[in-house]
């Protein structure tokens, strides 16, 4: 490997030294820190003349000190006559595009931080308030129950256990509760009086709706200016972002670990369901479950400004997974107010429910759920907790960027997920430490990258990199 | 109809020269809303329409999170540009990374530069700032920068604070030397010179005094006061060279590290700074602090910038 340099950033010096390992190199000399004023200061220890220079920094921790330092890291490289200076992002930060959902009237549905939480509100509880036929035992114990409960129904008759059925219940009151959206921005803990934020969007200035600012372009155009040639990153939240770019983005796939992980250590996984959170990740994990030749589930969220109509009995006949759990399945929501203050000014107009509906049949099934990034664990912890309670035997959740800001760490702790397994594109120290080695499984990406850095020094295509199992 | 009135823009935290420039502009801050995820990415969004608009945004950043800071500043001028502002200023009094303004060493990075095209990449249009570390800074952007001094202020301190017939300028360094000079003019004072080595950044070794200060009042006179070992260190020289008493007078007060504890271990009978900076907690922990308001030079600025008249006025004088 001649003349390359590779740099480490302060965010993950354990991944860089594993892909220097895998690249035979050692990493080069750099110091980072930062002046008594909080400015961050970098002094290079070796050459970079006429170099091929590699600058891996992850997009975690303290994230804008991460990044500028990055940026401080390419200039720097750049202003020393490198040749060509890459920036290696296994997590790329501000990749997603921050997007607050409206209410009618231009508020932002916008969730306080919660203090404390039990593991009842974390996933919308999909047990009806007006269910009176059976005296239901709380959905964990559902969930427990779920089995013996198939094995009783069976003698009962045809429930079509087959068949595949959209399957819809709402959250009871779940948006107060909890957050409902696991990628809305938080409001700092200043804005603690809702009626404040409510004055903001009050009557009077409805007219503008708010919008928020697009970091994608800015963080592109940032990378650039610095110096940045080339950028490698990993499963990239929306792969459009590569479009921001005038220089030329090579998104990795964290897919044929992923495959090779399932293959190899969840038991019968032919037998298992590939289910993706949302919608947006559906395509990823349609072509996982593709390329592994098993079935694929959706879960599908959906903010309704109707409740359905009906008595909630309705679909007790009809649902095949209403038997079984022995639960009306079109849960009644109470309505559901997106925030206090909405309530009082718009009355029982905009009154809004969260319908999720599961597409597909994951019934006495191991359930394996991809998403590519978990921040809040909002979404996923939900979905798992859906998974249970339709009936799934198993949950794993197959991620790619483990975040887990605030308190997540926890929230997974108590959620339904059975395992966990990440990459380490972000420190997993922490998520080992805190959920233990049994129900954490870290996959390492430093040969991924270490590969992809030895084919773009080498100019040799890495296109195979994704079709090539590891 | 086409308005262009100012926009004063300010980020959530330290809003308290903003405010001041606003009130003496006659208007309100722009509501908007920084929303920092909790992984520490920061979104924006402003709450009024801003098209066509002539922004300003001011920033005052002190010692700490200064990225945080920066990029807030980034997205918030990128949040205006994509929102069809007609012009976007960004007054940053206190420029950040203005110390890593030049290759001191192989390999080492022009933050500095940095800075100027991460501004200008994010859609700055003007800068406004003041008494940068080097002035060189300003060929640094693409963009038409204004330096602004905060010498007028400190003339106008010293006038009514000190009694100024007794007292001597010092520059604590030979880079300072000049502004020291141009501000004794301006006084009908004398000048002396400290000369320091430095051994490595926020370090001092050895100070020797050119000129005397023999029972005269000395003021200090600084750029930028960081840890303040420099100031306190230097007080100590000129207190063995018989001078009567010592008082420093810095544009940037930084006050990073150990600085409160230097200053009131110090034998520096006064440390007054501009409000470039936001210092109002430390003043509470050290009563040595005062400090010079700059909010009407910054206004005056804005106004004139928006009218498209001269600021060159600004420079020799201080607005009430």
């Amino acid at each position: 490997m001649n003349n390359i340099v590779v740099f480490g950033g302060s965010s993950h010096p354990s991944l860089v030294d594993k892909i220097c390992g895998n690249l035979g190199v050692k990493p080069s000399q750099v110091k980072l820190g930062k002046f008594s004023n909080g400015e961050t200061s970098i002094s290079i220890g070796e050459s970079v003349r006429e170099k091929d220079v590699y600058v891996i920094q992850s997009g975690c921790g303290h994230v804008n000190d991460n990044f500028i330092e990055l940026l401080i890291l390419l200039n720097a490289c750049k202003t020393a006559s490198a040749s060509r200076v890459t920036a290696v992002m296994p997590y790329f930060c501000y990749s997603r595009q921050p997007d607050i959902p409206y209410t009618a009237k231009g508020a932002p549905l916008i969730s306080k931080p919660k203090e404390s939480y039990t593991f009842e509100s974390v996933p919308g509880t999909p047990v009806s308030s007006m269910t009176s036929t059976q005296a239901p035992t709380g959905p964990s114990h559902d969930a427990l129950n779920a089995g013996n409960d198939t094995e009783n129904k069976k003698h009962d008759g045809p429930t079509n256990l087959h068949q595949p059925k959209p399957v819809r219940f709402a959250g009871d009151g779940a948006i107060h509760k909890s957050p409902s959206q696991s990628r809305i921005p938080m409001v700092p803990e200043r804005k603690e009086n809702s009626s404040e934020l409510g004055s903001l969007f009050n009557a009077n200035n409805a007219g503008y709706k708010l919008w928020v600012a697009q970091a994608g372009t800015l963080v592109a155009n940032l990378l650039t200016t610095a110096g940045a040639d080339h950028v490698i990153t990993m499963d990239l939240h929306d792969s459009q972002f590569q479009g921001f770019f005038d220089i030329p983005v090579d998104n990795l796939y964290c897919k044929p670990i992923a495959h090779s992980y399932i293959q190899y250590n969840i038991p019968e996984y032919k037998e298992a369901v590939l289910v993706s959170p949302d919608a947006g990740g559906a395509k990823r994990a349609a072509s996982l479950a593709d390329a592994l030749g098993i079935s694929f589930a959706l879960i599908h969220k959906e903010k309704r400004s109707q409740l359905p109509k009906g008595p909630p009995d309705a679909s007790l006949t009809s649902g095949g997974g209403a038997a079984i759990s022995g639960k009306p399945l079109i849960a009644s929501m109470s309505s559901l107010a997106l925030n206090s203050q909405e309530m009082k000014t718009s009355g029982s107009n905009s009154r809004y429910v969260q319908t999720t509906m599961l597409v597909g049949d994951v019934r006495n099934k191991t359930c394996i759920l991809v998403d590519d990034l978990v921040d809040t664990s909002y979404t996923i912890t939900r979905a798992a907790k859906l998974l249970k309670d339709q009936g799934a035997t198993k949950v794993y959740a197959l991620i790619t960027h483990g975040v887990f800001s605030g308190d997540a760490l926890n929230r997974v702790s108590l959620s339904a997920i059975d395992k966990i397994v990440v990459t380490n594109s972000v420190p997993q120290h922490k998520t080992v430490k805190f959920l233990g080695k049994d129900r954490v499984h870290v996959l390492d990406v430093s040969q991924i990258f270490g590969e992809s850095i030895r084919r773009i020094h080498n100019g040799e295509s890495i296109s195979m990199l994704f079709e090539l199992g590891w | 109809m086409a308005t262009n009135s100012i926009k004063l823009l300010a980020p959530d935290v330290h809003r308290g020269l903003a405010e001041l420039v606003a009130k003496r502009l006659g208007l309100k801050l722009t509501d908007t809303k920084l929303i920092r995820d909790p992984t520490g990415e920061v979104s924006f969004s402003i709450q009024e329409s801003v098209r066509d608009q002539d922004i300003f945004i001011i920033t005052q950043i002190g010692a700490g999170v200064v990225n945080d800071r920066v990029l807030e500043l980034l997205v918030m001028i990128n949040a205006c540009k994509t929102a069809s502002a007609r012009r976007i200023t960004s007054v940053l009094p206190n420029f950040p990374y203005a110390r890593q303004d030049r290759k001191d060493k192989s390999r080492a990075p022009i933050t500095a530069k940095l800075m100027a095209d991460m501004l200008t990449t994010a859609g700055c249009d003007h800068v406004v700032t003041m008494d940068l570390h080097a002035s060189q800074i300003q060929g640094f952007f693409d963009v038409p920068v204004d330096n602004l001094y905060a010498e007028p202020s400190v003339v106008r301190y010293i006038r009514e604070n000190i009694n100024f017939s007794e007292a001597i300028i010092i520059s604590p360094d030979a880079g300072g030397a000049k502004r020291a000079a141009a501000l004794a003019d301006r006084l009908d004072l004398n000048f002396a010179l400290i000369h320091k080595e430095r051994a490595r950044a926020n370090e001092i070794s050895k100070m020797v005094l050119v000129g005397d200060v023999t029972d005269k009042i000395c003021i200090i006179v600084d750029d930028m006061a960081d840890t303040c070992g420099t100031l306190a260190k230097a007080a100590e020289v000129l207190l063995e060279n018989r001078a009567k008493s010592v008082i420093a007078i810095v544009t940037h007060g930084v006050l990073s590290g150990k600085a409160i504890q230097n200053i009131n271990n110090s034998k520096l009978d006064k440390v007054v700074c501009t409000s470039t900076v936001p210092f109002e907690e430390k003043m509470k922990l050290c009563p040595k602090l005062a400090v010079i308001d700059v909010s009407a030079v910054l206004a005056e600025s804005i106004r004139r910038l928006h009218n498209g008249e001269s600021i060159s006025y600004l420079f020799k004088h201080s607005p009430l």
